[in-house]
Protein backbone atom coordinates (compact mmCIF):
# COMPACT_ATOMS: atom_id res chain seq x y z
CA UNK A 1 0.00 0.00 0.00
CA UNK A 2 0.79 3.51 -1.00
CA UNK A 3 1.82 6.20 1.95
CA UNK A 4 -0.46 8.23 0.09
CA UNK A 5 -3.06 6.02 0.01
CA UNK A 6 -2.66 5.02 3.80
CA UNK A 7 -2.60 8.57 4.76
CA UNK A 8 -5.43 9.65 2.79
CA UNK A 9 -7.58 6.41 3.89
CA UNK A 10 -6.33 7.27 7.72
CA UNK A 11 -7.70 11.12 6.68
CA UNK A 12 -10.84 9.65 5.18
CA UNK A 13 -12.06 6.93 7.82
CA UNK A 14 -10.07 7.24 11.36
CA UNK A 15 -11.86 5.13 13.05
CA UNK A 16 -11.35 1.82 11.07
CA UNK A 17 -7.64 2.31 11.56
CA UNK A 18 -5.92 -1.40 11.44
CA UNK A 19 -9.50 -3.06 10.93
CA UNK A 20 -8.39 -4.11 7.00
CA UNK A 21 -11.58 -6.24 6.18
CA UNK A 22 -13.59 -3.39 7.18
CA UNK A 23 -11.53 -0.56 5.85
CA UNK A 24 -10.82 -2.30 2.57
CA UNK A 25 -14.78 -2.19 2.17
CA UNK A 26 -15.27 1.58 2.73
CA UNK A 27 -17.50 3.40 0.41
CA UNK A 28 -14.12 5.21 -1.45
CA UNK A 29 -12.01 1.92 -1.96
CA UNK A 30 -15.48 -0.03 -3.34
CA UNK A 31 -14.65 2.49 -6.59
CA UNK A 32 -11.53 0.24 -7.30
CA UNK A 33 -12.95 -2.51 -8.02
CA UNK A 34 -14.93 -0.96 -10.59
CA UNK A 35 -11.94 0.44 -12.29
CA UNK A 36 -10.11 -2.46 -12.12
CA UNK A 37 -12.78 -4.84 -13.49
CA UNK A 38 -11.71 -4.24 -17.14
CA UNK A 39 -8.42 -5.00 -16.80
CA UNK A 40 -9.50 -8.77 -14.78
CA UNK A 41 -11.71 -9.16 -17.22
CA UNK A 42 -9.38 -9.04 -20.15
CA UNK A 43 -6.44 -10.94 -17.92
CA UNK A 44 -9.00 -13.39 -17.54
CA UNK A 45 -9.95 -14.30 -20.93
CA UNK A 46 -6.66 -13.85 -22.32
CA UNK A 47 -4.19 -15.19 -19.50
CA UNK A 48 -5.84 -16.97 -16.28
CA UNK A 49 -8.36 -18.89 -17.99
CA UNK A 50 -5.97 -20.02 -21.00
CA UNK A 51 -3.31 -20.76 -18.31
CA UNK A 52 -5.32 -23.19 -16.65
CA UNK A 53 -6.61 -24.72 -19.93
CA UNK A 54 -2.92 -25.32 -20.98
CA UNK A 55 -2.56 -27.07 -17.55
CA UNK A 56 -5.80 -29.42 -18.13
CA UNK A 57 -4.80 -29.68 -21.97
CA UNK A 58 -1.07 -30.45 -20.57
CA UNK A 59 -2.96 -33.83 -18.32
CA UNK A 60 -5.19 -35.08 -21.78
CA UNK A 61 -4.06 -36.36 -24.96
CA UNK A 62 -5.62 -33.68 -26.96
CA UNK A 63 -4.55 -33.19 -30.74
CA UNK A 64 -5.12 -29.38 -32.30
CA UNK A 65 -8.64 -28.88 -34.26
CA UNK A 66 -8.55 -31.42 -37.44
CA UNK A 67 -8.24 -34.61 -35.22
CA UNK A 68 -11.70 -34.45 -33.79
CA UNK A 69 -12.60 -38.08 -34.22
CA UNK A 70 -10.40 -39.24 -31.60
CA UNK A 71 -11.69 -38.94 -28.05
CA UNK A 72 -9.76 -36.62 -25.94
CA UNK A 73 -8.67 -38.31 -22.73
CA UNK A 74 -7.45 -37.34 -19.12
CA UNK A 75 -3.77 -39.54 -19.10
CA UNK A 76 -2.43 -37.98 -16.13
CA UNK A 77 0.65 -37.07 -15.69
CA UNK A 78 2.08 -39.50 -19.37
CA UNK A 79 2.81 -36.10 -21.07
CA UNK A 80 5.28 -35.16 -18.39
CA UNK A 81 7.02 -38.33 -18.45
CA UNK A 82 7.40 -37.59 -21.76
CA UNK A 83 9.10 -34.85 -22.31
CA UNK A 84 11.82 -35.72 -19.25
CA UNK A 85 12.65 -38.37 -22.39
CA UNK A 86 12.16 -36.60 -25.55
CA UNK A 87 15.11 -35.33 -27.19
CA UNK A 88 13.49 -32.53 -28.70
CA UNK A 89 12.70 -30.83 -25.49
CA UNK A 90 15.43 -31.15 -23.57
CA UNK A 91 17.57 -29.95 -26.40
CA UNK A 92 15.13 -26.53 -26.60
CA UNK A 93 15.43 -26.63 -22.85
CA UNK A 94 18.87 -26.71 -22.64
CA UNK A 95 19.16 -24.10 -25.85
CA UNK A 96 17.27 -22.04 -24.17
CA UNK A 97 19.08 -21.40 -21.26
CA UNK A 98 22.09 -20.89 -22.91
CA UNK A 99 20.57 -18.88 -24.83
CA UNK A 100 18.97 -17.04 -21.88
CA UNK A 101 22.31 -17.12 -19.86
CA UNK A 102 24.22 -15.26 -22.82
CA UNK A 103 21.57 -12.60 -23.33
CA UNK A 104 22.34 -11.84 -19.80
CA UNK A 105 26.58 -11.70 -20.58
CA UNK A 106 25.99 -10.08 -23.28
CA UNK A 107 23.65 -7.64 -23.53
CA UNK A 108 23.38 -6.60 -19.80
CA UNK A 109 27.31 -6.31 -19.67
CA UNK A 110 27.14 -4.59 -23.05
CA UNK A 111 24.05 -2.07 -21.90
CA UNK A 112 26.57 -1.56 -18.57
CA UNK A 113 29.46 -0.74 -20.02
CA UNK A 114 28.17 1.74 -23.21
CA UNK A 115 26.28 3.52 -20.12
CA UNK A 116 29.39 3.79 -18.56
CA UNK A 117 31.11 4.92 -21.50
CA UNK A 118 28.30 7.41 -22.64
CA UNK A 119 27.67 8.81 -19.31
CA UNK A 120 29.89 11.86 -19.12
CA UNK A 121 29.03 14.49 -21.36
CA UNK A 122 30.15 14.83 -24.95
CA UNK A 123 29.02 16.35 -27.91
CA UNK A 124 27.17 14.39 -29.78
CA UNK A 125 25.02 12.34 -26.73
CA UNK A 126 21.63 12.97 -27.94
CA UNK A 127 22.22 11.74 -31.38
CA UNK A 128 23.82 8.81 -29.71
CA UNK A 129 21.07 8.29 -27.81
CA UNK A 130 18.75 8.56 -30.96
CA UNK A 131 20.88 5.44 -32.36
CA UNK A 132 20.98 3.56 -29.00
CA UNK A 133 17.07 3.66 -28.55
CA UNK A 134 16.35 2.61 -32.43
CA UNK A 135 16.82 -1.01 -32.81
CA UNK A 136 14.17 -0.78 -29.48
CA UNK A 137 11.50 0.54 -31.78
CA UNK A 138 12.37 -1.85 -34.52
CA UNK A 139 9.90 -3.71 -34.90
CA UNK A 140 11.20 -7.52 -34.63
CA UNK A 141 10.07 -8.46 -38.26
CA UNK A 142 11.80 -6.37 -40.10
CA UNK A 143 14.78 -6.63 -38.19
CA UNK A 144 14.52 -10.21 -39.23
CA UNK A 145 14.48 -9.18 -42.36
CA UNK A 146 17.32 -6.92 -42.34
CA UNK A 147 19.15 -9.73 -41.00
CA UNK A 148 18.22 -12.43 -43.14
CA UNK A 149 19.60 -10.12 -45.99
CA UNK A 150 22.69 -9.39 -44.02
CA UNK A 151 23.36 -13.07 -43.30
CA UNK A 152 22.41 -14.41 -46.70
CA UNK A 153 25.07 -17.43 -47.45
CA UNK A 154 25.22 -15.99 -50.97
CA UNK A 155 24.89 -12.62 -51.57
CA UNK A 156 24.75 -10.66 -47.69
CA UNK A 157 27.28 -8.15 -46.85
CA UNK A 158 28.39 -10.30 -44.10
CA UNK A 159 30.24 -12.20 -46.57
CA UNK A 160 32.18 -9.32 -47.20
CA UNK A 161 33.38 -9.25 -43.75
CA UNK A 162 33.69 -13.04 -43.22
CA UNK A 163 37.42 -12.71 -44.93
CA UNK A 164 38.76 -11.30 -41.67
CA UNK A 165 37.44 -13.78 -39.36
CA UNK A 166 39.71 -16.11 -38.03
CA UNK A 167 37.02 -19.22 -38.54
CA UNK A 168 35.25 -20.71 -40.90
CA UNK A 169 31.70 -19.37 -42.37
CA UNK A 170 31.40 -21.61 -45.22
CA UNK A 171 27.87 -22.83 -44.12
CA UNK A 172 26.24 -19.62 -44.09
CA UNK A 173 25.40 -17.73 -40.89
CA UNK A 174 22.05 -18.78 -40.47
CA UNK A 175 22.14 -22.32 -41.68
CA UNK A 176 25.04 -23.78 -40.17
CA UNK A 177 26.07 -24.51 -36.59
CA UNK A 178 27.20 -23.23 -33.95
CA UNK A 179 26.92 -20.03 -36.52
CA UNK A 180 23.18 -20.11 -36.43
CA UNK A 181 23.07 -19.78 -32.27
CA UNK A 182 25.58 -17.05 -32.70
CA UNK A 183 23.60 -14.76 -35.26
CA UNK A 184 20.78 -15.51 -32.91
CA UNK A 185 22.76 -14.34 -29.88
CA UNK A 186 24.15 -11.33 -31.73
CA UNK A 187 20.80 -10.19 -33.41
CA UNK A 188 19.00 -10.39 -29.79
CA UNK A 189 22.04 -8.19 -28.37
CA UNK A 190 21.57 -5.81 -31.35
CA UNK A 191 18.11 -5.67 -30.02
CA UNK A 192 17.98 -5.16 -26.29
CA UNK A 193 21.48 -4.05 -25.01
CA UNK A 194 21.19 -0.13 -27.02
CA UNK A 195 18.05 -0.25 -24.65
CA UNK A 196 19.25 -1.89 -21.46
CA UNK A 197 22.19 0.83 -21.69
CA UNK A 198 19.39 3.85 -21.67
CA UNK A 199 18.03 2.32 -18.98
CA UNK A 200 21.59 2.13 -17.13
CA UNK A 201 21.99 5.01 -18.14
CA UNK A 202 19.19 6.77 -16.10
CA UNK A 203 20.27 4.74 -12.74
CA UNK A 204 23.59 6.04 -12.86
CA UNK A 205 21.90 9.77 -12.84
CA UNK A 206 21.32 8.22 -9.15
CA UNK A 207 24.69 7.37 -7.97
CA UNK A 208 25.96 9.84 -5.58
CA UNK A 209 28.88 12.27 -7.55
CA UNK A 210 30.13 13.46 -3.87
CA UNK A 211 31.19 9.90 -2.75
CA UNK A 212 32.78 8.92 -6.12
CA UNK A 213 34.62 12.44 -5.84
CA UNK A 214 35.48 11.46 -2.11
CA UNK A 215 36.51 8.11 -3.44
CA UNK A 216 38.77 9.29 -6.00
CA UNK A 217 40.30 11.88 -3.31
CA UNK A 218 41.24 8.75 -1.37
CA UNK A 219 43.18 7.12 -4.16
CA UNK A 220 40.62 4.36 -5.22
CA UNK A 221 41.22 2.49 -8.08
CA UNK A 222 38.34 2.73 -11.08
CA UNK A 223 37.22 -0.66 -10.35
CA UNK A 224 37.29 -0.27 -6.13
CA UNK A 225 34.92 2.88 -6.87
CA UNK A 226 32.98 0.95 -9.38
CA UNK A 227 32.45 -1.77 -7.00
CA UNK A 228 31.36 0.29 -3.58
CA UNK A 229 30.22 3.20 -4.57
CA UNK A 230 28.62 2.76 -8.21
CA UNK A 231 27.44 -0.43 -8.91
CA UNK A 232 25.50 -0.47 -5.15
CA UNK A 233 23.11 2.51 -6.36
CA UNK A 234 22.53 0.76 -9.58
CA UNK A 235 21.64 -2.57 -8.68
CA UNK A 236 18.10 -2.79 -8.42
CA UNK A 237 18.31 -1.49 -12.24
CA UNK A 238 21.09 -4.55 -12.59
CA UNK A 239 18.62 -6.93 -11.27
CA UNK A 240 15.43 -5.96 -12.97
CA UNK A 241 17.74 -6.11 -16.13
CA UNK A 242 19.15 -9.62 -15.79
CA UNK A 243 15.45 -10.52 -14.92
CA UNK A 244 14.33 -8.89 -18.53
CA UNK A 245 16.91 -10.38 -20.66
CA UNK A 246 16.50 -13.91 -18.55
CA UNK A 247 12.77 -13.53 -20.00
CA UNK A 248 13.75 -12.03 -22.94
CA UNK A 249 15.15 -16.17 -24.17
CA UNK A 250 12.02 -17.23 -23.03
CA UNK A 251 9.65 -14.94 -25.25
CA UNK A 252 11.61 -14.11 -28.41
CA UNK A 253 9.88 -15.62 -31.09
CA UNK A 254 9.55 -13.90 -34.24
CA UNK A 255 12.94 -12.83 -34.70
CA UNK A 256 14.08 -16.89 -34.60
CA UNK A 257 11.12 -17.92 -36.53
CA UNK A 258 11.70 -15.87 -39.68
CA UNK A 259 15.45 -16.26 -39.55
CA UNK A 260 16.63 -20.01 -38.65
CA UNK A 261 13.45 -21.42 -38.25
CA UNK A 262 14.38 -22.89 -35.12
CA UNK A 263 17.02 -24.50 -37.29
CA UNK A 264 19.86 -26.18 -38.17
CA UNK A 265 19.53 -29.14 -35.91
CA UNK A 266 17.10 -27.39 -33.63
CA UNK A 267 20.21 -25.70 -32.79
CA UNK A 268 18.47 -22.25 -32.39
CA UNK A 269 15.10 -24.15 -31.47
CA UNK A 270 14.19 -22.41 -27.84
CA UNK A 271 11.20 -23.63 -25.99
CA UNK A 272 8.85 -20.98 -27.68
CA UNK A 273 9.87 -21.80 -31.41
CA UNK A 274 9.21 -25.72 -29.61
CA UNK A 275 5.91 -25.33 -28.46
CA UNK A 276 4.85 -23.04 -31.75
CA UNK A 277 6.12 -26.16 -33.95
CA UNK A 278 4.78 -29.20 -32.36
CA UNK A 279 1.28 -27.03 -31.64
CA UNK A 280 0.88 -25.86 -35.33
CA UNK A 281 3.22 -27.90 -37.42
CA UNK A 282 2.33 -31.61 -35.52
CA UNK A 283 -0.94 -30.58 -33.92
CA UNK A 284 -0.17 -32.16 -30.69
CA UNK A 285 -1.57 -29.22 -28.16
CA UNK A 286 -0.91 -32.18 -25.26
CA UNK A 287 2.65 -31.99 -26.13
CA UNK A 288 2.69 -28.07 -26.49
CA UNK A 289 1.03 -27.49 -23.45
CA UNK A 290 3.08 -29.59 -21.42
CA UNK A 291 6.02 -27.89 -23.06
CA UNK A 292 4.46 -24.64 -22.31
CA UNK A 293 3.47 -25.23 -18.61
CA UNK A 294 7.59 -25.99 -18.33
CA UNK A 295 7.99 -23.08 -19.62
CA UNK A 296 5.53 -21.09 -17.18
CA UNK A 297 6.86 -22.91 -13.79
CA UNK A 298 10.64 -21.52 -15.23
CA UNK A 299 9.69 -17.78 -15.72
CA UNK A 300 7.22 -17.88 -12.77
CA UNK A 301 10.05 -19.42 -10.50
CA UNK A 302 12.43 -16.32 -11.78
CA UNK A 303 9.35 -13.60 -11.37
CA UNK A 304 9.11 -14.97 -7.59
CA UNK A 305 12.53 -14.48 -6.81
CA UNK A 306 12.42 -10.82 -8.37
CA UNK A 307 9.61 -10.25 -6.41
CA UNK A 308 11.70 -12.05 -3.47
CA UNK A 309 14.63 -9.09 -4.19
CA UNK A 310 12.18 -6.35 -4.72
CA UNK A 311 10.22 -6.92 -1.29
CA UNK A 312 13.34 -6.96 0.47
CA UNK A 313 14.87 -4.02 -0.86
CA UNK A 314 11.57 -2.05 -0.64
CA UNK A 315 11.86 -3.21 3.25
CA UNK A 316 15.29 -1.96 3.30
CA UNK A 317 14.37 1.35 1.87
CA UNK B 1 31.64 8.89 -13.81
CA UNK B 2 34.62 10.66 -13.24
CA UNK B 3 38.13 9.40 -14.90
CA UNK B 4 41.13 10.13 -13.22
CA UNK B 5 42.58 12.83 -14.55
CA UNK B 6 46.15 12.23 -13.72
CA UNK B 7 47.94 14.76 -16.48
CA UNK B 8 46.01 16.67 -19.34
CA UNK B 9 47.67 13.89 -22.19
CA UNK B 10 46.22 11.45 -19.84
CA UNK B 11 43.06 13.22 -20.19
CA UNK B 12 43.04 13.37 -23.83
CA UNK B 13 43.90 9.85 -24.49
CA UNK B 14 41.18 8.60 -22.57
CA UNK B 15 38.77 11.18 -24.32
CA UNK B 16 40.00 9.80 -27.71
CA UNK B 17 39.55 6.56 -26.45
CA UNK B 18 35.93 6.70 -25.10
CA UNK B 19 35.03 8.96 -28.41
CA UNK B 20 36.56 5.86 -30.58
CA UNK B 21 34.35 3.45 -28.51
CA UNK B 22 31.21 5.65 -28.76
CA UNK B 23 31.54 6.01 -33.07
CA UNK B 24 32.41 2.79 -33.42
CA UNK B 25 28.84 1.47 -31.32
CA UNK B 26 27.13 4.01 -32.93
CA UNK B 27 27.90 2.41 -36.30
CA UNK B 28 27.80 -0.72 -35.11
CA UNK B 29 24.29 -0.38 -33.79
CA UNK B 30 23.35 1.91 -36.58
CA UNK B 31 24.59 -0.53 -39.50
CA UNK B 32 21.26 -2.89 -40.04
CA UNK B 33 19.06 -0.29 -40.37
CA UNK B 34 21.33 2.03 -42.51
CA UNK B 35 22.33 -1.19 -44.45
CA UNK B 36 18.28 -1.88 -45.12
CA UNK B 37 17.74 1.57 -46.35
CA UNK B 38 20.53 1.06 -48.86
CA UNK B 39 19.44 -1.77 -50.00
CA UNK B 40 15.70 -0.58 -50.46
CA UNK B 41 17.07 2.48 -52.36
CA UNK B 42 19.32 1.05 -54.76
CA UNK B 43 19.17 -0.75 -57.84
CA UNK B 44 19.55 -4.46 -57.53
CA UNK B 45 22.58 -4.57 -59.70
CA UNK B 46 24.58 -2.41 -57.80
CA UNK B 47 23.09 -4.31 -54.38
CA UNK B 48 24.73 -7.85 -55.76
CA UNK B 49 27.84 -6.51 -56.78
CA UNK B 50 31.23 -7.64 -55.13
CA UNK B 51 32.52 -6.02 -52.90
CA UNK B 52 29.55 -4.19 -51.70
CA UNK B 53 29.16 -0.94 -51.95
CA UNK B 54 28.62 1.26 -48.71
CA UNK B 55 26.86 4.25 -50.08
CA UNK B 56 24.10 4.53 -52.48
CA UNK B 57 24.40 4.40 -56.25
CA UNK B 58 22.26 4.71 -58.56
CA UNK B 59 19.21 5.20 -56.42
CA UNK B 60 15.27 4.24 -57.15
CA UNK B 61 12.20 3.69 -56.03
CA UNK B 62 11.57 0.54 -57.84
CA UNK B 63 11.36 -1.48 -54.62
CA UNK B 64 8.48 0.39 -53.07
CA UNK B 65 6.61 0.25 -56.90
CA UNK B 66 6.99 -3.33 -56.66
CA UNK B 67 6.07 -3.93 -52.99
CA UNK B 68 2.93 -2.18 -53.56
CA UNK B 69 1.74 -3.81 -56.94
CA UNK B 70 2.80 -7.51 -56.11
CA UNK B 71 0.85 -7.39 -52.85
CA UNK B 72 -1.74 -5.55 -50.81
CA UNK B 73 0.36 -3.76 -49.19
CA UNK B 74 -1.71 -0.80 -48.66
CA UNK B 75 -3.90 -2.46 -47.19
CA UNK B 76 -1.60 -4.72 -44.60
CA UNK B 77 -0.65 -0.89 -43.54
CA UNK B 78 -3.82 0.18 -42.60
CA UNK B 79 -4.52 -2.98 -40.70
CA UNK B 80 -1.47 -3.10 -38.38
CA UNK B 81 -2.55 0.89 -38.13
CA UNK B 82 -6.18 0.09 -36.96
CA UNK B 83 -4.90 -2.93 -35.16
CA UNK B 84 -2.39 -0.84 -33.54
CA UNK B 85 -4.64 2.40 -32.54
CA UNK B 86 -7.56 0.48 -31.16
CA UNK B 87 -4.82 -1.58 -29.05
CA UNK B 88 -3.06 1.49 -27.85
CA UNK B 89 -6.54 3.11 -27.04
CA UNK B 90 -8.08 0.26 -25.18
CA UNK B 91 -4.55 -0.69 -23.07
CA UNK B 92 -4.01 3.56 -21.98
CA UNK B 93 -7.95 3.40 -20.86
CA UNK B 94 -7.41 0.08 -18.81
CA UNK B 95 -3.96 0.80 -17.90
CA UNK B 96 -4.84 4.18 -16.08
CA UNK B 97 -7.54 2.80 -14.63
CA UNK B 98 -5.58 0.40 -13.32
CA UNK B 99 -2.41 2.31 -12.13
CA UNK B 100 -4.80 4.20 -10.51
CA UNK B 101 -7.02 1.46 -8.66
CA UNK B 102 -3.37 0.04 -7.32
CA UNK B 103 -1.78 3.47 -6.52
CA UNK B 104 -4.81 5.12 -4.73
CA UNK B 105 -6.99 2.87 -2.91
CA UNK B 106 -7.17 -0.23 -0.84
CA UNK B 107 -8.97 -3.22 -1.58
CA UNK B 108 -8.88 -6.67 -1.43
CA UNK B 109 -6.73 -8.74 -4.12
CA UNK B 110 -4.67 -6.53 -4.83
CA UNK B 111 -1.24 -8.12 -3.75
CA UNK B 112 -2.82 -11.11 -5.86
CA UNK B 113 -3.83 -8.88 -8.74
CA UNK B 114 -0.38 -7.06 -8.65
CA UNK B 115 0.96 -10.31 -8.91
CA UNK B 116 -0.84 -11.66 -11.79
CA UNK B 117 -0.20 -8.78 -13.58
CA UNK B 118 3.60 -9.16 -13.15
CA UNK B 119 3.62 -12.55 -14.12
CA UNK B 120 2.04 -11.64 -17.30
CA UNK B 121 4.04 -9.08 -18.07
CA UNK B 122 6.66 -12.21 -17.77
CA UNK B 123 5.19 -15.17 -18.79
CA UNK B 124 5.94 -16.13 -22.38
CA UNK B 125 2.54 -15.76 -24.75
CA UNK B 126 3.29 -18.44 -26.75
CA UNK B 127 2.95 -20.76 -23.96
CA UNK B 128 -0.96 -20.22 -23.80
CA UNK B 129 -1.24 -20.26 -27.40
CA UNK B 130 -3.20 -23.17 -27.93
CA UNK B 131 -6.18 -22.48 -25.69
CA UNK B 132 -6.39 -18.88 -26.88
CA UNK B 133 -6.47 -20.11 -30.47
CA UNK B 134 -9.30 -22.65 -28.94
CA UNK B 135 -10.89 -19.80 -27.70
CA UNK B 136 -10.80 -17.56 -30.76
CA UNK B 137 -12.06 -20.41 -33.07
CA UNK B 138 -14.94 -21.53 -31.01
CA UNK B 139 -16.36 -18.24 -31.34
CA UNK B 140 -15.47 -17.40 -34.69
CA UNK B 141 -12.90 -14.60 -33.75
CA UNK B 142 -10.16 -15.56 -36.30
CA UNK B 143 -9.45 -13.13 -38.63
CA UNK B 144 -11.53 -10.60 -36.86
CA UNK B 145 -8.92 -7.67 -36.36
CA UNK B 146 -10.98 -6.19 -33.14
CA UNK B 147 -10.48 -9.15 -31.78
CA UNK B 148 -6.53 -9.31 -32.27
CA UNK B 149 -6.82 -6.05 -30.69
CA UNK B 150 -8.05 -6.58 -27.50
CA UNK B 151 -5.49 -9.82 -27.55
CA UNK B 152 -2.73 -7.39 -28.07
CA UNK B 153 -3.86 -5.30 -25.38
CA UNK B 154 -4.05 -8.09 -22.75
CA UNK B 155 -0.48 -8.78 -22.62
CA UNK B 156 0.47 -5.05 -22.36
CA UNK B 157 -1.28 -3.65 -19.67
CA UNK B 158 0.56 -5.34 -17.20
CA UNK B 159 3.25 -3.42 -18.79
CA UNK B 160 1.64 0.16 -18.75
CA UNK B 161 0.52 -0.33 -15.14
CA UNK B 162 3.73 -0.78 -14.68
CA UNK B 163 4.95 2.03 -15.99
CA UNK B 164 1.97 4.26 -14.72
CA UNK B 165 2.20 3.08 -11.31
CA UNK B 166 5.34 5.13 -9.74
CA UNK B 167 4.16 8.18 -11.96
CA UNK B 168 0.76 7.71 -9.49
CA UNK B 169 2.28 7.52 -6.57
CA UNK B 170 4.85 10.27 -7.13
CA UNK B 171 1.69 12.87 -6.95
CA UNK B 172 2.42 14.82 -3.35
CA UNK B 173 -0.51 13.37 -1.25
CA UNK B 174 -1.63 16.87 -0.17
CA UNK B 175 -2.43 17.67 -4.17
CA UNK B 176 -5.00 15.15 -3.65
CA UNK B 177 -6.08 16.20 0.02
CA UNK B 178 -6.89 19.76 -1.14
CA UNK B 179 -9.05 17.84 -4.07
CA UNK B 180 -10.72 15.94 -1.86
CA UNK B 181 -11.64 18.73 0.95
CA UNK B 182 -12.45 21.08 -2.36
CA UNK B 183 -15.51 17.67 -3.22
CA UNK B 184 -13.73 16.26 -6.09
CA UNK B 185 -14.63 12.55 -6.23
CA UNK B 186 -12.20 10.09 -6.84
CA UNK B 187 -12.93 9.58 -10.53
CA UNK B 188 -12.53 13.84 -11.10
CA UNK B 189 -9.29 13.71 -9.22
CA UNK B 190 -8.51 10.97 -12.05
CA UNK B 191 -9.31 13.15 -14.73
CA UNK B 192 -8.33 16.71 -13.61
CA UNK B 193 -5.24 16.16 -11.43
CA UNK B 194 -3.53 12.63 -12.02
CA UNK B 195 -4.20 12.56 -15.72
CA UNK B 196 -2.49 16.28 -16.63
CA UNK B 197 0.22 15.85 -14.48
CA UNK B 198 1.74 12.24 -15.21
CA UNK B 199 0.73 12.58 -19.43
CA UNK B 200 4.08 12.10 -19.96
CA UNK B 201 3.92 8.63 -18.64
CA UNK B 202 0.87 8.15 -20.43
CA UNK B 203 2.43 9.19 -23.52
CA UNK B 204 5.37 6.77 -22.82
CA UNK B 205 2.17 3.94 -21.96
CA UNK B 206 1.03 4.94 -25.43
CA UNK B 207 3.51 4.56 -27.44
CA UNK B 208 4.75 1.15 -25.69
CA UNK B 209 1.52 -0.52 -26.75
CA UNK B 210 1.41 0.69 -30.06
CA UNK B 211 5.07 -0.55 -30.53
CA UNK B 212 3.84 -3.86 -29.33
CA UNK B 213 0.65 -4.20 -31.29
CA UNK B 214 2.28 -2.85 -34.61
CA UNK B 215 5.25 -5.45 -33.79
CA UNK B 216 3.23 -8.42 -33.29
CA UNK B 217 3.73 -11.56 -35.17
CA UNK B 218 3.17 -14.43 -32.93
CA UNK B 219 -1.19 -13.22 -32.62
CA UNK B 220 -1.20 -11.96 -35.88
CA UNK B 221 0.12 -15.60 -37.90
CA UNK B 222 -2.00 -17.46 -35.64
CA UNK B 223 -5.41 -15.99 -35.49
CA UNK B 224 -4.94 -14.07 -39.29
CA UNK B 225 -5.42 -16.61 -41.74
CA UNK B 226 -7.28 -14.28 -44.48
CA UNK B 227 -4.41 -12.32 -47.03
CA UNK B 228 -6.47 -8.91 -46.96
CA UNK B 229 -6.72 -8.72 -43.26
CA UNK B 230 -2.72 -10.33 -42.95
CA UNK B 231 -1.48 -6.87 -40.32
CA UNK B 232 2.11 -5.75 -41.97
CA UNK B 233 3.98 -7.77 -39.74
CA UNK B 234 2.51 -11.01 -41.06
CA UNK B 235 1.89 -9.93 -44.92
CA UNK B 236 5.70 -8.95 -44.78
CA UNK B 237 6.69 -12.28 -43.36
CA UNK B 238 4.85 -14.07 -45.84
CA UNK B 239 6.98 -12.53 -48.74
CA UNK B 240 10.12 -13.68 -46.53
CA UNK B 241 8.93 -16.86 -47.51
CA UNK B 242 8.12 -16.82 -51.50
CA UNK B 243 11.91 -17.01 -52.33
CA UNK B 244 11.27 -15.15 -55.83
CA UNK B 245 10.93 -11.44 -53.90
CA UNK B 246 13.46 -9.38 -54.86
CA UNK B 247 15.26 -8.64 -52.47
CA UNK B 248 15.17 -4.69 -53.11
CA UNK B 249 11.34 -5.32 -52.75
CA UNK B 250 11.63 -7.38 -49.29
CA UNK B 251 13.85 -4.53 -47.52
CA UNK B 252 11.30 -1.82 -48.98
CA UNK B 253 8.79 -3.57 -46.91
CA UNK B 254 10.91 -3.07 -44.05
CA UNK B 255 11.55 0.25 -44.67
CA UNK B 256 8.17 0.83 -45.25
CA UNK B 257 6.83 -1.25 -42.06
CA UNK B 258 9.97 -0.72 -39.53
CA UNK B 259 9.67 3.34 -40.42
CA UNK B 260 6.36 4.38 -38.82
CA UNK B 261 7.41 3.53 -35.13
CA UNK B 262 10.79 4.86 -35.58
CA UNK B 263 9.45 8.30 -36.34
CA UNK B 264 6.83 8.29 -33.79
CA UNK B 265 9.57 7.46 -31.31
CA UNK B 266 11.45 10.53 -32.48
CA UNK B 267 8.45 12.78 -31.66
CA UNK B 268 8.01 11.12 -28.35
CA UNK B 269 11.70 9.72 -27.26
CA UNK B 270 11.80 12.68 -24.42
CA UNK B 271 8.62 11.05 -22.83
CA UNK B 272 9.53 7.76 -23.55
CA UNK B 273 12.82 7.52 -21.51
CA UNK B 274 11.75 9.42 -18.71
CA UNK B 275 8.69 7.31 -18.30
CA UNK B 276 9.94 3.61 -19.02
CA UNK B 277 13.08 4.15 -17.01
CA UNK B 278 10.96 5.56 -14.06
CA UNK B 279 8.84 2.73 -14.28
CA UNK B 280 12.24 0.52 -14.67
CA UNK B 281 13.95 1.95 -11.68
CA UNK B 282 11.55 2.30 -9.34
CA UNK B 283 9.92 -1.30 -10.45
Amino acid sequence: MTRPAKLLKALVTPRNRGVTSVSSFSKKNRIAYLIILPTVILSSIFVVVPIVQTLWISFTNQVLAGGQNRKTAFIGLKNYKGLAHDPHFLNSFRVTLIYAVLNIICSVGAGLVTALIVNKKFKGRGIVRGILTMPWAFPDVASAIIFVWILNAAFGVIGYFNQWLPFNTQGGWLTSSPLAFISVVGMSMWKTFPFYSIVFLSALQGVPEDLVEAATVDGASWFQRFKTVVFPAIRPTFILLCVLAFIFAFRQFSMIYLTTGGGPDETTQTLTISVFLTAFKFFDSAVASATGVFGLIVTAGVALIFLYFQAKQDKEQ
Amino acid sequence: MAIVRGSSKRYLAYDFLRYLVIIVMSVLVAFPIYWMILTALQDPNVTLQYPPSFYPKSPNLLGFHQLFTDNPMGRWLLNSAFVASVATAVTTTFGILGAYALSNFRWRGKILFSFILLFTQMMPEVLVIIPIYEIFAKFHLTNDLIALAFLHSAFVVPVCIWILKPAFRGIPKEVNEAAQIDGCSQMKILQKIVIPICSPAIIAVGVVAFFASWGDFLWGVTMISDRNLFPASVGLASTISQLNTPVQELLSGAFVYGLPPVILYIFVQRYVISGLTAGAIKG
